[in-house]
């Protein structure tokens, strides 16, 4: 037991040691576009932040006066609309950043030892930048907010019929303590401004104790790039004025109905499944990306050196892509689509499995001959080539 | 035998440091979960809440076969706030059927005593909530809700929710709003109601579904007139 413990301390002192958490240990490789996302997260994060607590001058969290206020900023007051498209383009960039990130971890292998703790918080982020962002856009109080708040919190209410377990009266908890009340109303903007709040507040706190204490720095970032990623979320907001939608209407849902589009994917999923399961899916989802480095024991990091994982990955993409797609066409045949998603899986998985065996077993036949020194089968512990990322 | 006599003390002190977690937990939990009663800290019952009768309207306006309207029925929840209650809506839809069917359901609830061609659902999607739209022909629903064609005995109005595109059948042999298609873990949740004369009196609602609604929060904007209100 003491030892299992030691063991864990040394292995968390190791982790927190090659924490990297904004690609701030990887100035070396910025000439790869996607080593400067964790910069960008860390920058539009910083946006995000600035222009909501601008945006909190002005807003009013109740349900009668919270659209009109919206309109008020970004309408009425001086440069509110530009406060406002930070606010929301910032947004925007920051969770593209965090899954762009998430992939490039992902296919380089990087959440390889010593990576596991960073990878893990790195995903952690998305699913709390993807909280923030549905707590965030209720405060709009239009009808895609209210409906997407009211479908994601009845999505607990099922963990009660999960068949052994019986009801324990914990998923109607969970939405009762997060809705403050039996529905979507004034309790639920106000604990919904809370948490979109405080969950930045917080983690704002803990990423300044972090660079204190490495003496690292936020931004590795020239002023140019900065000023560029600045200039475009200006253009964009300006550009392209943030929606309003319409005014929250409890008595109608609207045909058809999208909500934010990095949740389009999951709710297309939705339709698919049973009830119970689309609250577990996303759970499995979230469990295997935080359990992945765990899994993948190998120590490859090249993607075609673990064939099973990177089809994972590779299948994680598609889906995300041809989800989105079909949801935007406004095409969920239930009767007929879960079948073929479910066969496509299974045979794709199937695959992999096999590939991965096969790709092992050569491997270790390989290892097992002696290679003649001229030919070697694969320059072995070669540095890793540019196009891992 | 000292060994014994520590524990008996731990025991004691625990009593009162129990206690006194379960004093500051208590009025904590509520301040989470104010429908939580006074000293209780967790419930599995669900709310109960009270909704007396109300007339919602009268059979004159359902004169023909798959004629509807849709109405509203305010429930009330217990709250251990000031105010000791919150207003809920539930939106409704009455549609007279062109048979008469015994309205329950499969999950045991009756609305209606003996044979009924009117029939009230509640409008709230039992699956996550949303609020799904009595479409009075078919078609709508193939084109409008994922691209779903019902068999041939039930092509006609039709149940359909926006969301998640779960389909209902208001007409469902021995189970009128049965689920048909989509992701629904059952059938339309009913009203209990009775006939008085023409006035359509609805007494109670089946239980379940969270997030329903504050009458409150539904005002309309003043700029740009997007607002839409529901087609009846
Ligand atoms: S809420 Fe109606 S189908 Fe999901």
């Amino acid at each position: 037991m003491e030892a299992v413990l030691s063991n864990l301390k040394e292995w968390l002192r190791d982790r927190k040691e090659h924490l990297d958490l904004f690609d701030e240990t990887k100035t070396a490789r910025q000439d790869n576009p996607l080593y400067i996302v964790g910069g960008l997260v860390w920058l539009s994060w910083m946006i995000v932040i600035v222009s909501g607590v601008i945006l909190m001058l002005w807003y009013i969290p109740t349900t009668t006066a919270a659209y009109r206020s919206i309109e008020h900023i970004t309408l009425d007051i001086p440069f509110g609309w530009l406060v406002r498209g930070m606010h929301k383009y910032g947004a925007d960039m920051l969770i593209t950043c965090i899954t762009l990130r998430i992939y490039r971890m992902y296919f380089a292998g990087e959440y390889k030892k010593p990576g596991e703790l960073s990878w893990m918080i790195l995903f952690a982020s998305l699913v709390l930048a993807m909280i923030s962002g549905i707590t965030g856009y209720l405060l709009i109080w239009n009808q895609r907010a209210f409906w997407a708040a009211k479908v994601v919190l009845t999505v607990p209410t099922y963990y009660d019929e999960i068949p052994v377990l019986g009801n324990l009266g914990l998923g109607r908890a969970i939405a009762f303590i997060f809705l403050g009340g039996p529905a979507v109303g004034q309790a639920a903007i106000t604990r919904f401004y809370a948490i979109h709040f405080g969950i930045s507040a917080v983690f704002a706190i803990l990423a300044e104790i972090f660079f204190y204490r490495t003496r690292r720095r936020r931004l590795n970032l020239s002023p140019l790039a900065i000023g560029l990623v600045l200039g475009f979320l200006a253009f964009v907001s300006f550009d392209r004025l943030t929606e309003m939608g319409r005014w929250a209407n409890p008595n109608r849902t609207p045909l058809p109905i999208l909500s934010d589009w990095y949740f389009l994917a999951l709710y297309q999923l939705v339709k698919y499944m049973p009830p119970l399961w689309a609250g577990i899916a996303p759970a499995l989802l979230i469990g295997y990306g935080m359990l992945v480095p765990f899994m993948d024991r190998t120590r490859e990091t090249r993607p075609l050196e673990r064939p099973f994982f990177f089809v994972v990955g590779l299948l994680a993409l598609f889906y995300f892509i041809v989800f989105t797609a079909l949801i935007m066409l406004n095409i969920a045949v239930i009767s007929r689509d879960p079948p073929i998603i479910l066969g496509v899986t299974f045979v794709v998985l199937a695959l992999a499995f096999v590939w991965e065996i096969a790709h092992r077993r050569r491997k270790a036949q390989r290892a097992a001959q002696p290679a003649p020194r001229a030919v070697p089968a694969r320059p072995a512990p070669a540095p890793r080539p540019a196009q891992a990322g | 035998m000292t060994f014994d006599r520590r524990r008996l003390l731990q025991a004691l002190t625990a009593i009162p440091v129990v206690g006194g977690v379960i004093a500051i937990l208590s009025p904590l939990f509520r301040y989470l979960k104010p429908n939580d009663k006074p000293w209780q800290i967790f419930t599995v019952a669900p709310d109960a809440p009270a909704g007396g009768a109300q007339i919602v309207g009268t059979t004159r306006s359902l004169a023909k076969p798959w004629d509807y309207f849709y109405f509203t029925y305010v429930q009330k929840f217990v709250q251990y706030d000031p105010t000791g209650f919150k207003a809920s809506n539930i939106p409704g839809v009455a549609i007279r059927l062109p048979r008469k069917v015994r309205f329950a359901n499969s999950q045991g609830f009756v609305g209606y005593r003996g044979e009924t061609d009117i029939v009230l659902f509640q409008r709230i999607c039992p699956h996550l909530g949303c609020i799904f739209n009595y479409e009075p022909d078919w078609h709508n629903v193939t084109a409008g809700y994922g691209g779903f064609t019902p068999p041939a005995f039930e092509r006609h109005a039709l149940m359909a929710c926006p969301c998640h595109f779960s389909i209902y059948d208001p007409e469902y042999p021995a189970d009128p709003g049965n689920v048909i298609s989509g992701p629904a873990p059952r059938g339309a949740r009913y009203f209990e109601f009775h006939i008085d004369g023409e006035n359509i009196v609805v007494t109670g609602a089946e239980l379940g579904g969270i997030a329903r609604i504050e009458p409150a929060d539904a005002a309309p904007p003043a700029r740009g007139g997007e607002h839409t209100r529901a087609p009846s």
